[in-house]
């Protein structure tokens, strides 16, 4: 899986490329909890190239978004495949999460 | 006329196997015309249940092997999950309640739930030394 990070003040942006399973889901948390000692308070992950993910990676999700609402700041994901957001929705984390359509809503609802 | 079709593959109990499940499942996939999106949730089925083996099944440290036998009937789908773990029925665990908020979000169970929900039946049995798990789903063409 590839992580394509881009930090503009307290705001990171991850791209996801490819997996994100049991192999590849501790590599993207060391990355959010990176950003987040550095100064990173909100954070958008981009799933547009995201081809699949599994407990493992809602994991992950999860522990972001706990640790960003104690620090007061806010997470949106955006641009999943039907199938991916499929499984958020079974998980039932869409029930506290915000998912949007596109990068761009994302960005402006920060 | 019945068209039938069987498969099988054997992964060692690894999570460096975790992409050849999913080379197995592409090339399977295409043999037996399975749609994408009922691929991606096969698959993401076999991870969990794989990953949960592989994480709890064996209280050695040795290596085993985790066979997987797909046949399709029709538009039935069948996929056999077979270890020789300990003896561990996935199935009567309890799944989580869907939850509601992010405080009472819990993890745990949270992969089964995804198996029960994506599959259309799972059945464990306890065969001599194997556990034995049988998953069907209906192939629905598009």
């Amino acid at each position: 899986m590839e992580i394509i990070e881009e930090k503009r003040g307290p705001l990171s942006t991850f791209k996801l490329q490819g997996r994100l399973d049991s192999n590849t889901s501790q590599a993207f948390e060391k990355r959010i909890f990176d950003a987040m000692s550095d100064g990173t308070k909100n954070v958008v992950i981009d799933f547009k190239d995201l081809d699949y993910i599994s407990s493992a990676g809602l994991r992950v999700i999860l522990k972001a978004t706990k640790a960003l609402k104690r620090e007061d700041g806010k997470i949106r994901l955006c641009a999943m495949q039907d199938y991916v957001k499929e499984v958020f929705e079974i998980a039932g984390f869409d029930s506290f999460l915000t998912i949007v359509p596109t990068l761009d809503d994302a960005l402006k609802s920060m | 006329m019945t068209l039938q079709t069987n498969v099988s593959f054997e992964l060692k109990n690894s999570l460096s196997e975790l992409p050849t499940l999913c080379e197995k499942l592409e090339r399977i996939g295409a043999a037996l015309r399975i749609p994408r999106r009922l691929l991606f949730e096969i698959n993401l089925a076999l991870d969990e249940l794989f990953t949960n083996i592989i994480s709890y099944g064996y209280a050695d440290q040795s290596e085993h092997v985790i066979r997987v036998r797909f046949s399709s009937e029709d538009d039935m789908l069948t996929v056999v999950l077979e270890d020789d773990g300990i003896p561990f029925n996935p199935v009567e665990r309890l799944p989580p309640d869907p939850p509601c908020s992010l405080e009472e979000c819990k993890v745990g169970g949270l992969g089964i739930h995804l198996v029960k929900n994506l599959m259309d039946d799972v059945v464990y049995s306890r065969s001599g030394n194997k556990n034995v798990l049988t998953l069907k789903k209906t192939i629905e063409k598009n």
